[in-house]
């Protein structure tokens, strides 16, 4: 295949800054440092968020920056789903002279980003990382973009209640605090409505086989009206389909990572699932005509919420270097956490007033037939979200 | 519940089997842990979903996908093990795991980083009653193909005149080239088994997962290591022991461990195979010559 020139220029900028060359930063540019995973376990989540990124950073350069002055530069690292190398990867771009660092989905990542960016206080800020206690694990540089898991929980139950379920198993994995919390935020929120949690299961992540926990849930005295999860690929599938297999007919519930071609690809198997994401593109509405120009401008139709969530972020940035009229990572923070009801492709993003993780509204979606089903957008009230859990 | 736990646990060793043997195969005769196993498996996975979506219907392409497993894992041996030969037992190692992590990036820039769903059949999430229990199609099938595939295995070794050269190899190659046996042929035929057992575990492995994605190879070919070395590194009815062995403790420790000790799971699976190594330090099965080990 041959590169086209920006690819090749992208290629020889991380090349560059690789080598342990700062990119050099001109008055009125701003380098971002994108220390994501476009390999390995997170990638399918990594991958759209940075092109939806990319596609607002061109955006804004046309228009003559971000805050309309500073032409941004993304010194883009790969870091192959790897705690250590993203470790690496953002101290390389942090040396470089990063005002604004970019981590993966994943908190554990950003975490371990966080304890280097905390000390200059860059503000860093996770493409799709929900774990809602990211800021106070590390300090008040760190920003969630998309809902966080406490806020997905609670929607989530109170759709389930309002459906009528009134008993849930859980099924957990102690091995990520999205896999491991999610589900016990969404067992709080139940059980304070009145709904009771029949028993928990405990998986690790990408084991192959489920069996044993079908089983159990199988012999259950009582069975319950509804599974709730927060495993995502390969283990949702791998789940859904042994539970299938063994004739279990309760509906399962996930979150937003099981907004994916893969799993909406599984058809029968996950007809009934609810999950939850940043938005749905209803028709008419602001996501459908952000993913038509995604398409148009990649060439690619866009799998998930997730380029819209990388698209807000550039749009996040935008609006903080224009309140910050600076490239001060220190400024810049303040800014992000003074933005109040921000119009975003999804609707309006909030930090004002936050610990970091912004307030914005979640859409809940059903899969039936094979395809997604809008069921609703909903802000919950801040009393029913559950604080975050240490 | 128990019984159903028991069909459980022997579908799953069954396939840990499989994917042991595969490993154990090429070891016995190369002295090569091939860490890029999984990624024969992980082809053969998407060689399934192409074949499905270009309209075969599923047999043929499961045949298709185990074809793709063989030739891959014979060219893997041509490209990138032949060059190796003689090499002391790191570098072939070490060789391997590059051969692994290369594939992976090139079935996420080739393919997709992002799972691909493969939609099984319905029949095969279909249940079996038996008495008041009912069990899964599923389970059943995976057993049944694993015991042809060892048997097959079995009769191919005992039987035929490469099977024949395939164990003296194990025990000892200079000896048997010697008596004019050619090396290439007996690795190439060790390659081409162990790539046919990778396709039909990554079968059973799709079955029981309705997706293939890069990464998928990673977990078996670390279980089929742990199930090896359990096994005796180089034994082939040890590999089918440690496969059986891990599995049921597997499926017993995640059955019998009560919620709050449940993340241990894993702890205590690899614990309990220390305590193996500790009793039988040259595995369950040794192999008869376990100088390489």
């Amino acid at each position: 295949m041959l590169l086209s020139h920006p690819t090749i220029g992208r290629l020889v900028l991380s090349a560059a800054v690789t080598c342990g060359l700062a990119v050099p930063s001109y008055a009125e540019d701003i380098l971002i440092g994108v220390a994501t995973a476009q390999t390995g376990g997170l990638a399918p989540y990594d991958q759209p968020s940075l092109a939806g990124f990319r596609m607002a950073i061109d955006e804004l350069n046309a228009k003559g920056g971000l805050g309309g002055k500073y032409t941004a530069k993304l010194a883009i690292k790969d870091t192959r789903t790897d705690t250590a190398a993203t470790i690496t990867a953002v101290q390389e771009l942090v040396d470089a002279g990063a005002s604004i660092i970019l981590t993966p989905c994943d908190a554990d990542a950003t975490i371990a980003a966080g304890q280097i960016t905390v000390a200059k206080r860059i503000p860093t800020l996770t493409f799709c990382g929900t774990a809602p206690v990211l800021a106070t694990a590390v300090g008040d540089n760190l920003f969630g973009t998309y809902p966080g898991d406490n806020l997905q929980a609670t929607v989530i139950a109170d759709h389930a209640y309002a459906k009528g379920f009134r008993k849930a198993y859980l099924l957990v994995s102690p091995d990520s605090s999205y896999t491991a919390q999610l589900p016990e935020y969404f067992a709080e929120v139940f059980k304070k409505k009145g709904g009771t949690i029949l028993g928990t299961g405990s998986f690790t992540m990408g084991q192959p086989d489920f069996s044993a926990i079908v089983t159990a849930i199988k012999a259950l005295p009582e069975q319950p009206d509804l599974i709730m999860t927060a495993a995502y690929e390969p283990d949702f599938p791998a789940f859904i389909q042994q539970l299938r297999a063994a004739g279990v007919t309760t509906t399962v519930y996930g979150a937003d990572a099981i907004g994916t071609g893969t799993v909406q690809g599984l058809g029968k198997l996950v007809d009934g699932t609810v999950y939850s994401a940043a938005g749905y593109p209803t028709p008419g509405g602001a996501l459908e005509a952000f993913n038509k120009r995604f398409e148009t401008t990649t060439g690619h139709a866009a799998e998930s919420a997730y380029e819209a969530n990388g698209y807000e972020i550039g749009l996040i940035l935008d609006a903080a270097v224009k309140a910050a009229g600076s490239t001060d990572p220190v400024k810049l923070r303040d800014a992000i956490a003074g933005l109040d009801k921000l119009p975003i492709v999804t609707g309006t993003i909030t930090y004002a007033g936050t610990n970091g993780m912004p307030v914005r509204a979640v859409s809940l979606i059903e899969y039936k037939d094979g395809k997604p089903v809008f069921i609703a957008t909903q802000t919950p009230a801040a009393a029913d979200v559950p604080a975050p859990a240490h | 519940m128990l019984l159903q736990q028991v069909i459980n646990a022997i579908s799953l060793g069954g396939i840990y089997a499989l994917l042991a043997l595969g490993l154990a195969i090429v070891f016995s005769i190369t002295g090569l842990i091939n860490f890029a196993h999984g990624e024969l498996m992980t082809l053969s996975g998407y060689a399934l979903l192409a074949a499905l979506m270009m309209g075969m219907p599923l047999l043929p392409a499961a045949v298709t996908a185990v074809a793709a497993g063989a030739l891959a894992a014979v060219a893997m041996e041509r490209v990138a093990f032949r060059p190796m030969r003689g090499a002391s037992v790191t570098s072939l190692l070490l060789t391997s795991f590059a051969v692994s992590n290369l594939l992976k990036v090139v079935f996420q820039n080739a393919i997709s980083a992002r799972g691909k769903p493969i939609a099984m059949p319905d029949w095969m999430a279909g249940v079996v009653p038996i008495g008041s229990f009912t069990i899964g199609v599923g389970p059943l099938m995976s057993i049944a193909v694993s015991a042809l595939a060892l048997l097959g295995l079995e009769l191919f070794l005992r039987r035929t005149v490469m099977g024949a050269a395939m164990r003296a190899a194990a025990q000892d190659f200079n000896t048997l080239r010697l008596v004019g046996i050619s090396a290439n042929r007996v690795i190439a035929v060790a390659f081409l088994l162990s790539g046919v057992l990778a396709g039909i575990a990554s079968l059973l492995w799709i079955a029981q997962r309705a997706s293939v994605d890069p990464m998928m190879g990673f977990v078996p070919v670390l279980k089929a290591f742990i199930a090896t070395v359990i096994g005796g590194l180089g034994s082939l009815s040890g590999a089918v022991a440690g496969g059986m062995l891990l599995g049921v403790m597997e499926v017993a420790l995640q059955a019998l461990l009560p919620p709050s000790l449940a993340p241990y799971r894993d702890a205590l699976v690899l614990s309990g195979i220390i305590v193996v190594l500790l009793v039988r330090p040259n595995g369950l099965i040794p192999a008869v010559d376990t100088a390489r080990s």
